[in-house]
């Protein structure tokens, strides 16, 4: 046991533990749970914890007129697409940045990194009139590249700092054994970047899936994606609280689950590569 | 190899930049089809003497100070407790971090419905223990504090994730011989760790200051700016001038005056990067 790590008296971390876990986890537990709950107990003056648990909010979800089929499907393609198409071209401009010794590379990155820190709102403003002009508005290709705003520079920018962390020496190894340029990419430097390529699609498509604001100002009738969905029952009158938590939960528990499983390599994707 | 994405980028980042720069110096219509009309400086001058522009900007700054130094604050004594468990680190952290997977929108839905005046856990708890008993996203001062917990409770994984990975870095031999001189925890803690790791804090504090101003959707969706303009932060602000008032040209002004803000936030990060380039 290193006796360094023990800095606090054992009750007193135990008790801030203790805190900060239930600060974190209640919102959470509280909406999976009442996702189960009939709706007059979820609306009942006095918090209920024992309950009959049931399954109405997710069979009318998928089985009543306004479906969340559509809305479903039109997350997982434009997510998908903006996602294959950020870690595709990424990954190759992640390569060729990494590996060019040119002039200036610095005002390319900076430009790069720039991209991806406009606020969205500042972003959606000419988007919105470019879109208009050029009858993109409630289409998927214009949500997918309102994403790829994002994603591309953050995909570009993160695949750099993963192939940076590659030594040389084995792409030159391949190359003096007779490979071409393209084939030491294909064979030897791609399968090592599997953990790269993955942590990176896998963040592009959170933030496309979790996007809000874009989708509010570019979908329309054809083209909403859930977060719309959440939205639209959240400003009536009346709100189908059971309805709304039981989204919720669909739109979350995949994405944690997708998060915690590249944990690992979270650090250096969410600080674009700055932590190792 | 670089050519394609790059092109794409420039596609999509380029044309816009440069149209948004054109707009601010415009009166957009949208009526009856797009009309430009040129009116040189207005908006310009608009931006710097609106005083619900500059209300704005200061209901953001307080935002981003409260949301930003609680996250930060949080976040270390967060990473601090989980680095210093002997055993069970590794689900503890993966408990704490789920919120910011979370999307903002569902955010804002959770925070509506724990704060709900009839139903919600957190306000029923408020009133139970006789802390406060109105309606928390519909008043002044307490909508303001509600939507920057709900950010702070998103957020700090995020640094607590960041400073953790830092924590990594602390010389362990170091630490052990100041506890043999007798080192108490708040000197080890001043003296050794924080400075090993205030790289590590800058890193975190740039990327939670450009998502600061990037995000807006849990206001957007649990106050949308009220009651009484309290929570209008200036992208909220943005957002109303151009989708509610359709003034694209002045919004585009004001989205300048953002991008101005994120550009200067990604100048720091770039130098810091440098920086840790040539001290590595």
């Amino acid at each position: 046991m290193k006796t360094s790590k023990r800095w606090l008296p054992l009750t007193f971390k135990i008790a801030l533990l203790t805190l900060l876990l239930l600060w974190t986890l209640i919102p959470i537990t509280w909406m999976v749970l009442s996702s189960f709950k009939p709706n007059d107990i979820i609306t009942a003056g006095t918090p209920r914890v024992f309950f009959t648990p049931t399954l109405e909010h997710y069979t009318s979800l998928f089985s009543s007129g306004n479906s969340l089929w559509p809305y479903l499907l039109n997350s997982l393609f434009i997510a998908g697409v903006s996602t294959l198409i950020a870690v595709v071209l990424g990954c190759m401009a992640g390569f060729g940045l990494s590996r060019i010794r040119i002039k200036g590379k610095q005002h390319l990155a900076f430009w790069i990194i720039s991209t991806r820190m406009a606020p969205i709102a500042a972003v959606i403003v000419p988007l919105y009139l470019l879109f208009r002009y050029l009858y993109l508005l409630d289409t998927h290709a214009g949500l997918i590249v309102a994403y790829l705003s994002f994603n591309l520079p953050f995909a570009i920018w993160l695949m750099t700092a993963f192939f940076d962390d590659l030594p040389l020496d084995l792409e030159e190894a391949a190359m003096i054994d007779g490979a071409t340029k393209l084939q030491a990419f294909r064979y030897v430097v791609l399968p090592l970047m599997t953990p790269g390529l993955v942590t990176t699609a896998i963040l592009c498509f959170i933030f496309a899936w979790n996007d809000y604001a874009f989708a509010q100002t570019f979908s329309g009738p054809s083209t909403q994606t859930i977060p719309i969905a959440a939205a639209q029952l959240l400003t009536q009158t009346g709100i189908d609280w059971g309805k709304l938590l039981a989204i919720g939960t669909i739109v979350v528990c995949p994405m944690a689950i997708a998060g915690l499983l590249v944990k690992r390599w979270l650090v250096q994707g969410l600080t674009l590569g700055a932590v190792k | 190899m670089m050519s394609p994405a790059l092109f794409l980028l420039a596609l999509i980042t380029l044309v816009p930049f440069f149209s948004i720069i054109w707009m601010s110096f415009n009166d957009v219509s949208l009526m009856g089809g797009l009309a430009f009309e040129f009116s040189g400086l207005d908006n310009w001058q608009r931006v710097f003497t609106d005083p619900d522009i500059r209300s704005s900007w200061l209901i953001s700054l307080v935002y981003f100070l409260a949301t930003v130094g609680l996250e930060m604050v949080i976040g270390t004594v967060m990473a601090l407790l989980v680095y210093s468990l002997t055993r069970g680190s590794n689900i503890i952290i993966s408990l704490l971090l789920i919120p910011m997977f979370i999307a903002p929108v569902i955010v804002g839905l959770l925070g509506r419905f724990m704060l709900d005046p009839s139903h919600g856990l957190y306000a029923w708890l408020l009133n139970e223990t006789g802390l406060f008993d109105g309606n928390i996203l519909g008043s002044v001062g307490s909508a303001m504090v509600a939507v920057i917990l709900m950010d702070v409770w998103e957020w700090t994984p995020l640094v607590a994730l960041i400073v953790l990975a830092g924590l990594a870095s602390v010389p362990e031999d170091t630490l052990e011989a100041a506890e043999m001189d007798g080192a108490k925890y708040g000197q080890k803690l001043l003296y050794i760790i924080l400075p090993s790791i205030s790289n590590i804090l800058l890193v975190a504090l740039l990327i939670r200051a450009m998502d600061a101003i990037r995000f807006f959707a849990i206001i957007f969706i649990t106050t949308n700016g009220g009651p009484a303009d309290s929570t209008k932060i200036i992208p909220i602000r943005l957002y109303d001038i151009a989708f509610r008032f359709f003034d694209l040209g002045y919004a585009a002004a004001v989205g300048i005056t953002m991008l101005v803000f994120s550009i200067m936030v990604a100048t720091a990060f770039t130098k810091l990067l440098k920086r840790q380039e040539t001290s590595s």
